[in-house]
C-alpha cells in the first residue's frame, strides 16, 4: 500500500512538529500547514487522506476547514486537535463530520492510535467501495445478459421451450407459439403434456432429463406441428459437489419442412434424369445386340439403318445432357448475359434460314410476316437464337408434311409480340399445363416417333424470364399450336416505305 | 414354316421395339408390335400370341395395367408375359423389380436392356 498522506494544520509550530514526531518512522507522509488558508490551498492542490487539524487558529478556524472539507473532499478523515479544555468543542466538530479528536496535550501514542483508526477506516472504506462497485458492475452484468438472452429468445426463428426437472414449462419463445401448436395458454406452468399433444415430444424431453444427454429427434408434418421440425433437447446440469444434478431441459424446435421439401424434389429430379438418361441408353444397347445378329444373317440395309437409328439416339441424348446442363446454368443464375442491341427481323430470318431445310424436307411452307417497322431489343444474342429456334423447330417437328408455319410480329405498348403459328398436331388439353416442366413431352400415337429432351420448352421459358419477356401458348388439336413471346423493346424505326 | 410361334412385343421407343423384333425374328418366332398397352390389347384380340414381352412404363395403359387385364380375361389369362421393367429401377432399388414381380401375375419378369441369349431362352422355356 502506497504511504498514507497526512496533513497537519495548526498555528503552532511546537504541535506541528510534535505530531509530525509522533507519527515519523510509519509509513505516512507527513505535510505541515501553518493555517487554515494554507492547509486548505494545500489541500485543494495534492489532496490528503488524513487531516489532523487544530480547532482554535486564527483566520480560518478549523470549523471552517472542517466545513470545506466537508463540503469538498469528503473522502478525507478529518481529526481534531484541541485543548481539553474545549472538549465541546471537539463533541461539535464530531457532530459536523470529525471523525476523531485529540486533547492537548497530547503523548505521541495516543496520535498514533488515532491516526491508526483513521487509516483502517479509510482502508475498509475503500474495501467496501470497491465491493460495491463491483456488485453493481455484476447486477448490470446480469442484467444486460438477461437482455441479450431475451432479445436473442425473441428473435430466434426456432422455437425454443425451456422446463424444470418435471418437465414443468418455465419459458418459451415467441417462435415457440408460432411453431408447435400450443393447446393451452399461458404455457408457462404447466406440464409440458398439457401444451404439447405429442406424446414422441413429450417423451424426448424426459429422456433427455432422465438420461441427461442431448436427444435428438424429427417430428413429420401432423404431429406436434403442421410443419416438418427437427428437434434438439438438452438436459440443463448444474455442476456440484456432490456431482451434476439436472436443473431442468431446453428444446429448440427448427422448421426444416424446406430442406425436406427441397430434397424430395432434388431426389425426384435425379430419379426424372436418370430415367431420361437411361432409357434411351436402354434402346441403344438394345439395338447393339440387334446389330449383333442382325449383321450375321440379314443384308447390310438393315444393318445401316440400326446404325443411323443409333447414331441419332446417341446424338439426342448428349443434346439432352447439354440442354440439362444449360437449364441448370440457368437456373442457378451463374450465366452471364451479353446483352447487345440486336435488330429483332434479323434474328428470325437468321433463324428461318438454318431451319428452312428442315421444313422443306417436310414440305412444310413457312411465312414469316413482319411488322412495317424494324425494331431491337436487348439480348443475349446466342441464347435468344437458341430459343427461337426451339420454338421454330418444334412448329417443324410437330407439324405433318405438307402444312405450314406462319410468324408475324407486331409492336405495341414498348413490348414486341412474336407469333409463331404452326398448323400442326396440337397439345391435348391435359397435357398444356405441363409443356414448359421438364422433361415432360406429351406421348401418345402422334408423337411417337418424334424425337426429344422434353428440355426445349424449359429452356425457351427461362431465357423469355431472363430477358423479362413473357411466353404464352395456345392449342388445340384442330388447329396447331401458337405459341407468343414478347419482349421489351428498346428502339423502334419509322414506318419502311 | 406355318407353325412359327407368334410373340407380341409392347414398348412404346420404336427403336426398342426395332432392335427386340429383330432379335426376336432371328430367333424362329414371329413378331408382332404394339407401342402401347391399348394397343397391345387390340393386338391381343385381333390374333392370339403364344406370348407376351411387355414393357412397364408407357403412355395410354402401362404395362402393369395391361398386365392385370389380359390376366383378368379367360380367354387372355393362359398367355405368358414377359414383363420388361423399368431401366432406372434396376439399379436404384432392387426391391422396384421384386415388387413388379409380386404385383403383377406376369410369368417372367427381365430388366432393359435384354440380352437376346437370355430373351430367347426365356420365350423358348415359356411357349414350348
Amino acid at each position: 500500500m502506497d504511504a498514507l498522506r497526512v496533513l497537519i494544520i495548526d498555528d503552532e509550530k511546537v504541535i506541528r512538529d510534535g505530531v509530525e514526531r509522533s507519527l515519523a518512522g510509519k509509513n505516512y507522509q507527513i505535510a505541515k500547514a501553518e493555517s487554515g488558508e494554507v492547509g486548505i490551498e494545500m489541500i485543494e492542490q495534492n489532496g490528503y487522506d488524513v487531516v489532523l487539524l487544530d480547532l482554535m487558529m486564527p483566520g480560518i478556524d478549523g470549523f471552517g476547514v472542517l466545513d470545506w472539507i466537508k463540503e469538498h473532499r469528503p473522502q478525507i478523515e478529518v481529526i481534531v486537535i484541541t485543548g481539553f479544555a474545549t472538549v465541546s468543542k471537539a463533541v461539535t466538530a464530531m457532530k459536523q463530520g470529525a471523525f476523531d479528536f485529540v486533547g492537548k496535550p497530547f503523548t505521541p501514542d495516543y496520535i498514533r492510535i488515532v491516526v491508526k483508526r483513521a487509516v483502517e477506516k479509510i482502508s475498509l472504506e475503500t474495501e467496501a467501495r470497491s465491493l460495491r462497485e463491483e456488485r453493481i458492475l455484476s447486477m448490470e452484468a446480469i442484467q444486460n445478459e438477461q437482455s441479450l438472452l431475451k432479445t436473442v429468445f425473441g428473435c430466434m426463428v426456432e422455437a425454443v421451450l425451456i422446463t424444470d426437472p418435471e418437465s414443468v414449462v418455465v419459458h418459451h419463445n415467441p417462435a415457440a407459439i408460432k411453431m408447435l401448436d400450443i393447446q393451452t395458454d399461458p404455457v408457462i406452468g404447466k406440464p409440458l403434456s398439457v401444451s404439447i399433444n405429442d406424446m414422441a415430444a413429450v417423451q424426448m424431453v424426459r429422456e433427455a432429463i432422465a438420461d441427461n444427454r442431448v436427444v435428438t429427434r424429427e417430428f413429420a408434418p401432423g404431429t406436434v406441428s403442421r410443419r416438418y421440425l427437427r428437434a434438439h433437447c438438452a438436459p440443463v446440469i448444474s455442476s456440484t459437489s456432490d456431482g451434476d444434478k439436472v436443473l431442468g431441459s431446453v428444446t429448440t424446435f427448427e422448421d426444416v419442412s424446406t430442406h425436406k421439401e427441397i430434397d424430395k424434389m432434388k431426389s425426384e429430379f435425379v430419379a426424372m434424369v436418370a430415367h431420361e438418361l437411361k432409357s434411351p441408353l436402354a434402346s441403344i444397347e438394345q439395338m447393339i445386340y440387334a446389330l449383333q445378329i442382325n449383321c450375321k444373317y440379314e443384308e447390310a440395309n438393315n444393318c445401316n439403318r440400326l446404325h443411323g437409328r443409333m447414331t441419332v439416339r446417341t446424338k439426342d441424348l448428349l443434346r439432352l445432357i447439354e440442354n440439362l446442363l444449360n437449364l441448370s446454368k440457368l437456373e442457378s443464375g451463374t450465366v452471364v448475359f451479353n446483352l447487345e442491341r440486336t435488330n429483332g427481323h434479323e434474328i428470325i430470318k437468321d433463324i428461318l434460314e438454318v431451319a428452312g431445310p428442315q421444313a422443306e424436307a417436310k414440305e412444310i411452307s413457312v411465312h414469316f410476316n413482319p411488322c412495317a417497322e424494324d425494331w431491337w431489343f436487348n439480348v443475349d444474342y446466342d441464347h435468344m437464337r437458341t430459343a427461337i429456334m426451339n420454338v421454330v423447330s418444334n412448329a417443324v417437328k410437330y407439324t405433318p408434311e405438307g402444312g405450314d408455319i406462319r410468324i408475324t410480329t407486331s409492336v405495341s405498348g414498348g413490348f414486341v409480340n412474336l407469333v409463331f403459328q404452326d398448323s400442326g398436331i396440337g397439345i391435348p388439353k391435359d397435357d398444356l399445363p405441363h409443356i414448359f416442366d421438364r422433361f415432360y413431352r406429351v406421348k401418345g400415337k402422334a408423337t411417337r416417333h418424334i424425337t426429344g429432351s422434353g428440355l426445349g420448352l424449359s429452356l425457351v421459358k427461362e431465357v423469355v424470364e431472363a430477358h423479362q419477356g413473357y411466353i404464352d401458348v395456345r392449342s388445340d388439336p384442330e388447329n396447331g399450336t401458337t405459341f407468343m413471346l414478347s419482349f421489351p423493346i428498346v428502339e423502334m424505326a419509322g414506318s419502311v416505305a | 414354316m406355318a407353325d412359327k410361334k407368334l410373340i407380341l412385343l409392347v414398348d412404346d421407343d420404336p427403336d426398342f421395339v426395332e432392335a427386340v423384333r429383330v432379335i426376336v425374328e432371328n430367333g424362329g418366332y414371329e413378331v408382332e408390335v404394339a407401342y402401347d398397352g391399348q394397343e397391345g390389347l387390340e393386338a391381343v384380340a385381333e390374333r392370339k400370341p403364344d406370348l407376351i414381352v411387355l414393357d412397364v412404363m408407357m403412355p395410354v395403359m402401362n404395362g402393369h395395367e395391361a398386365c392385370a387385364k389380359l390376366k383378368g380375361s379367360e380367354e387372355t389369362a393362359d398367355i405368358p408375359i414377359i414383363l420388361l421393367t423399368a431401366v432406372a429401377d434396376r439399379v436404384t432399388t432392387s426391391t422396384y423389380t421384386h415388387r413388379d414381380m409380386l404385383e403383377s401375375e406376369a410369368e417372367d419378369y427381365m430388366p432393359k436392356p435384354v440380352e437376346p441369349g437370355e430373351l430367347l431362352e426365356r420365350i423358348q422355356s415359356w411357349v414350348s
